[in-house]
């Protein structure tokens, strides 16, 4: 599929000397609209980076565009101009199987409020993701095992959402975004839900998995805790960016 | 499993949809099994009225009944061309009181003259004991929906019509008019026949040359219908039908009375097929940003799809399961109850049985298709921002 879509968009820009760019974002725009004649422009020409192996936090006030920043690199929505870039290939305009392998395989998700399947246990929450990759239902519970584990949950597989704490639902969540063992993992708001003790143990277990496993996340906060625990801050505003946060 | 889960998320919900289903599973079932036991009685009157034409007199008793007639005619019909073998027969309830409502069969009493022997093609076996032997007075065979109205054994006597015979066979189950039969000798059922006649006409007549009907055998190679015709025009005081005027009269009413039985089923289940698109559609708005994060890990619009599709159908097989045992218990209560008169009403078949469950499971699936159809195609976006 990539060389197809590769054949359909032509190669990456290139960019700027520096660690290889595993999102590229380019002049985004997505208008909403409200009603028949309102609308309100979410993102108005957006464009950001983020290198493989960062760390990057997204800040801005709330309307700026940053969820829905998220949502068009995440593939879960289509900009209405601008282009999306993921590991080195267009992405945005993909319908159907394509798109579907994309956030299957190439993106993990951690959502503010845990977001967990409330009838199917940490396992099966994990799991699903790998099945819908295509894993077979024994390898898929397989590897949540696995990924559990590294979390630190191995006992509380078993166990429903609602006989866990946030903490421990929201690392189920982190379990389930690495199942697939995704380059990207795009959390939005991901210590939303949680006190300042969880949200630091969140976090740094989000730093620990990017040292480790090398995985790139971007993070949509309000929190400056979170911010300043990222390699860099993206700051947002009125659905521009204002600063990538490379510095002076 | 998950599936499972998923259905019973809202058990009252749930139990609701799937009661909904079960009374239509069930009153498909209850309407189907009387359908079966009626269209088996046909197909046993089709198999035995197929080759051969049935004489009765032309007149009738007070526009009731038709009025019996003489085996003398025997010889009449046995000239027409054609006819290999005519046969005196005679059949009456074996009641005297004829009942009031009555579904499918009605027991009744017959005999033959025994000239039918190595023409009749139509031949109940015995499940104990022996055939009756033509002449053989004070002797019967019994059906065997009737033994336990009798309380009939093999070497027992049993009374019908205020007279004890003695029973020497117990037919096997042929699931259709045999079943409800006494066979007697042929001047055992005229006399009870000639007891039934008002008075008047009982001294007039020789009871010994009485039948309901003369059974005409038709030769090898020649159609009954035609037969039945040519005997309608060279003996016009009798009224001669074939396997034709069978099926016209009784396979068309009871083809009516199927459509009707089973359009009442059916909309029955339309209504719980009705409840099944609810309760999904519910489903997916409540699940609605469920469905946004399986879209966001991955789900493609067809997991999603069957996902729901699955629950729906969850939904009609569990309805269809317990419709179908509920309907077989009530149809075997209500059966159990009726053996007493001897007309059991209900006969749940396999293809009675499967065909239920398979058309609630199908009608489910057919339910969720819109909901699931709906699911699939949401905005994962908008389905994440849902409350």
């Amino acid at each position: 599929m990539s060389d197809v879509v590769g054949t359909l968009y032509g190669d990456a820009p290139d960019v700027a000397a520096g660690p290889t760019p595993v999102i590229r974002a380019v002049d985004l725009a997505k208008r909403y609209k409200l009603g028949k004649e309102n609308f309100v422009d979410a993102l108005r020409s957006a464009a950001f980076e983020v290198a493989e192996g960062e760390m990057v936090a997204i800040v801005g006030p709330s309307g700026s565009g940053k969820s829905t920043a998220m949502h068009l690199v995440g593939c879960l929505d289509s900009p209405d101009s601008g282009e999306v870039w993921l590991n080195g290939r267009r992405v945005d305009g993909l319908r159907g199987r394509a798109l579907t392998r994309v956030r299957a395989h190439e993106i993990g998700f951690i959502f503010q409020g845990f977001n967990l399947i409330p009838t199917m246990n940490a396992t099966e929450n994990v799991a699903q993701a790998a099945e819908y990759a295509g894993l077979s239902r024994s390898a898929a519970a397989m590897r949540a095992g696995e990924l559990l584990d590294l979390v630190g949950l191995a006992d509380r597989a078993k166990h429903l959402p609602s006989e866990l704490s946030g903490g421990q639902q929201q690392r189920v969540a982190i379990a389930r975004s690495l199942v697939n063992s995704p380059k990207i993992v795009l959390g939005d708001e991901p210590t939303g839900d949680l006190d300042t003790v969880t949200s630091d143990e969140i976090v740094r277990m989000m730093r620990k998995i990017n040292t480790d496993m090398h995985t790139t996340f971007v993070l949509v906060t309000h929190n400056p805790e979170v911010a300043a625990a990222c390699d860099r801050t993206i700051s947002m505003r009125d659905g521009v960016v204002v600063d990538q946060g490379y510095g002076a | 499993m998950r599936f499972v889960r998923n259905v019973f998320r809202r058990k009252l919900r749930a139990f609701l949809t799937i009661f909904g289903i079960t009374i239509g599973v069930l009153s498909l079932v209850v309407m189907g099994a009387m359908t079966e036991k009626l269209t088996l009685l046909v197909n046993g009157g089709v198999r035995y009225y197929g080759d051969k034409v049935t004489v009765t007199s032309g007149s009738t008793l007070l526009g009731l009944a038709t009025n019996p007639l003489s085996s003398n005619r025997i010889s009449d019909l046995e000239r027409v061309p054609g006819v290999a073998r005519a046969s005196a027969s005679l059949g009456m309830l074996l009641d005297k009181q004829i009942p009031t409502v009555s579904f499918g069969n009605i027991p009744t009493i017959n005999a033959s003259d025994g000239r039918d022997r190595g023409y009749e093609t139509f031949i109940v076996k015995m499940a104990q004991g022996r055939e009756l032997r033509p002449g053989e007075d004070g002797k019967v065979t019994v059906g065997s929906d009737i033994v336990n109205k009798l309380s009939a054994t093999v070497g027992g006597t049993v009374k019908i019509r205020d007279k004890k015979f003695e029973v020497v066979g117990i037919a096997e189950k042929t699931l259709t008019a045999p079943d409800q039969a006494v066979v007697m000798s042929m001047r055992d059922a005229q006399d009870l026949y000639a007891d039934t006649l008002p008075a008047a006409i009982r001294q007039s007549i020789d009871p010994h040359k009485l039948a309901t009907s003369i059974v005409v055998y038709v030769k090898p190679g020649k159609n009954p219908d035609v037969i039945a015709r040519l005997i309608n025009h060279e003996i016009p005081d009798l009224k001669a039908s074939g396997p034709t005027d069978f099926i016209t009269q009784i396979v068309a009413s009871l083809s009516t009375l199927n459509a009707i039985i089973i359009g009442i089923a059916m909309i029955s289940l339309m209504v719980g097929g009705l409840s099944v698109i609810n309760t999904m559609t519910m489903a997916v708005s409540e699940r609605t940003r469920e469905i946004g994060i399986r879209k966001a890990i991955g789900a493609s619009n067809g997991a999603i799809m069957r996902q729901f599709i699955a629950e729906a159908a969850i939904i009609g097989l569990t309805g269809g399961l317990t419709g179908l045992v509920l309907g077989w218990m009530f149809t075997s209560v209500v059966n159990a109850a009726m053996e007493v008169s001897g007309a059991p009403l209900f006969l749940v078949t396999a293809r009675l049985a499967v065909g239920s469950v398979l058309f609630a499971t199908v009608l489910g699936v057919l339910s969720g298709l819109y909901p699931a159809w709906h699911a699939a195609n949401m905005n994962p976006v908008e389905a994440l921002r849902h409350e």
